[in-house]
């Protein structure tokens, strides 16, 4: 047991963090269960939302969101992950030219401090550039691109979600110990056979979890669905939206997510209905912690028998 | 003569040999060396004849079956003006540092050739610039011709990776690879293969190097277990398993054995004993008792510059220069 004051107030304010951080989460977790587990049931997951606001409880249910924030996430990490690969083995096994390095760098950290609100206005501008009309549809009267897709939201989405893919993958490839990178060129291996078979079986653990936190911030992102996806959470998808000749067409059309439903159904928004919003918000709650999980397992490395 | 008596190697006389610190004296007028050469590498270690250390070509004769003959020598190398590896004005820096001065050392076919001097005298530096690893170092700078067979390994348009399968290379800590024995022993042949070979074409290949670095049999029975679950000897001689599964014609040695214990330590010995011939080995030492053990040639390095080379007997025994004989008797190190 530390014996002076300053060790005492460091040991205990140490231990008292720690202690209050994991009651604020647990709490925020039990608040969300208490109150979402009562709206969630088989109805609420496979009807389509409805105009709430003025009658409580009539903010229908989340399937067309919960479609929307599965797909938005795939095709987001889909560009994200080769993109982020690249980068984090240009930084860590590469680096030259330097200013290129640095460059990148400071990109990396930019994107991660910058609101997605920033890069969504600044996606608006860019893919309602009637040359980008293949991304999403032409406005009628004006001859713009609506710039409001699948398409032109993941491309936006991929941006966010590429900072902690990028430095969850270039921390695990600086901790690949130098001596097996030596050991594969002298086993006459080229620099991209060593980065194949030596590199990137020790780093697997680290994409996986840079992929966790890039879906994370897909999944949670609202910004960029609201401007760049429309946030249409009352139109729901054409009936037969999956099948193949109708996908492509859903994907250059609007769509909503389950964040943009939270938002609808909270007392902040028309849908006006709490308890939707508290169910809407376990979902995506347990799809977070599932794909966790999932890929956590993935990343594991099996490396035969210990 | 006994050159020819191919008895299988037998481990007890080994230990035996290490232990009674042998050394062994170049036989170079001798018709008989070629014996090793071209004859499996298992069998060239037996290759040797009871001598009596220090005397000289014509004396190699007497009954090999002697057990209480005097230590063996082996006469595996064939010529010594036949060079697997020639160093001409090698000088190598690292940024405005020069670590090598320009050094001229020959390393005789199917020899072993122990580069000894106290640190920093670019021992290291020097082996890694034979298999062009020195150039990882984004500040090297390298001048000077090495030869392997006579052909520069610096001349441009060289292949780099066929020239380290060519000259292949065991580092000072055991670095496996974070995969199964096999996969490990694997490695290289993979690679050289186009498509990618399957597990049962690439067996006979893992089997021989597993059993040329005399760990096959301890490790056949489970060749899917982690590399990593190996004692640090085991991990070393497969990390030269994975080396000889290229089959290298030069192998260079890091101080292999400084992260061992004295019973891997000897393994390792034994084996490089039981390679050369079928290969030219170079070994970095700061163990003089260890280069006395195994090397035929050695080469001292004195703060980049080579002070001597020769026989590996008379560089520590009959020493023309003070500062080898001063190194050797252990006044610095």
């Amino acid at each position: 047991m530390p014996v002076r004051l300053s060790d005492r107030i460091g040991y205990y304010g140490a231990w008292f963090s720690g202690l209050f951080l994991t009651a604020v989460v647990f709490s925020i977790v039990a608040w969300l269960l208490v109150n979402g587990l009562r709206n969630v049931d088989w109805t609420f997951l496979t009807t389509n939302p409805a105009p709430g606001s003025v009658e409580i409880g009539v903010a229908g249910g989340i399937v067309a969101p919960l479609i929307g924030t599965l797909i938005i996430t795939a095709m987001g990490t889909a560009i994200a992950l080769p993109l982020g690969l690249a980068t984090a083995v240009f930084l860590g096994e590469h680096g030259k030219p330097l200013w290129l390095k640095q460059g990148t760098d400071t990109a990396i950290d930019l994107i991660f401090g910058v609101p997605s609100i920033v890069f969504a206005l600044f996606g608006l501008a860019i893919f309602s550039n009637p040359s980008l009309v293949f991304l999403s549809s032409e406005v009628q009267t004006s001859g713009m691109a609506t710039a409001k897709s699948y398409f032109c939201a993941s491309l936006m989405m991929a941006l966010i979600a590429l900072p902690p893919i990028v430095r969850s993958t270039q921390a695990s490839i600086s901790q690949v110990p130098n001596v097996q990178r030596e050991a594969a060129y002298a086993l006459g291996k080229t620099r991209f056979a060593t980065i194949r078979t030596i590199v990137f079986p020790s780093i697997r653990p680290g994409i996986s979890t840079g992929t966790i936190l890039g879906m994370g911030r897909i999944a949670g992102d609202t910004a960029i669905v609201w401007i760049l996806l429309g946030g249409a959470v009352l139109e729901p998808p054409q009936p037969g939206w999956y099948q193949p000749q109708n996908f492509l067409e859903f994907l250059h059309g609007t769509g909503s997510t389950l964040t943009t439903y939270v938002y609808f159904a909270s007392p902040a928004g028309e849908g006006n209905s709490e308890g939707k919003a508290y169910g809407a918000a376990l979902v995506l709650f347990a799809l977070v912690f599932i794909v966790n999980i999932v890929l956590g397992r993935l990343g594991q490395r099996k490396i035969g028998r210990q | 003569m006994e050159a020819n008596d191919n008895t299988p190697p037998v481990d007890a006389e080994y230990e035996k040999a290490l232990s009674q610190e042998w050394r062994h004296v170049l036989d170079a007028s001798s018709d008989r060396h070629a014996a090793g050469i071209d004859s499996d590498p298992t069998e060239v270690a037996v290759v040797a004849e009871p001598v009596l250390a220090g005397v000289g070509a014509g004396a190699a004769g007497g009954s090999s079956a002697d057990p209480d003959a005097p230590p063996a020598r082996r006469q595996h190398i064939a010529d010594p003006s036949d060079l697997a590896l020639a160093i001409r004005g090698l000088r190598v820096s690292y940024g405005s540092a020069e670590i090598l001065h320009g050094v001229d050392i020959d390393a005789p076919r199917g020899g072993v050739l122990a580069l000894v001097g106290p640190s920093g005298c670019g021992k290291t530096t020097l082996l890694r610039s034979l298999n062009r690893l020195t150039e990882l170092a984004p500040t090297a700078k390298i001048e000077g011709e090495v030869l392997l067979d006579g052909a520069n390994i610096y001349a441009p348009k060289v292949d780099l990776n066929l020239l380290r399968r060519r000259v292949g290379m065991v580092f000072q800590q055991p670095n496996p690879f974070p995969m199964s024995i096999f996969d490990n022993v694997a490695f290289a042949i993979r690679e050289q293969a186009q498509r990618r070979p399957s597990r049962g074409s690439l067996m006979p290949q893992v089997e021989q190097a597993l059993q040329r670095a005399g760990l096959w049999d301890e490790v056949k029975d489970d060749l899917n277990r982690s590399a990593l679950s190996m004692s640090g000897g085991q991990q070393q001689r497969l990390c030269i398993a994975r080396t000889l599964a290229a089959d290298p014609e030069v192998l260079l040695m890091d101080e292999p054995c400084s992260a061992l214990d004295p019973r891997s330590t000897a393994r390792i010995e034994e084996l490089i004993v039981q390679l050369a011939g079928s290969l030219t080995v170079v070994i970095v030492t700061h163990n003089l008792a260890q280069a006395r053990r195994i090397a035929d040639y050695a080469a001292f390095l004195l703060n980049g510059d080579l002070i001597e080379q020769g026989l590996a007997e008379q560089v520590f025994e009959n020493s023309k220069e003070q500062s080898t004989r001063d190194f050797v008797a252990g006044i610095f190190g």
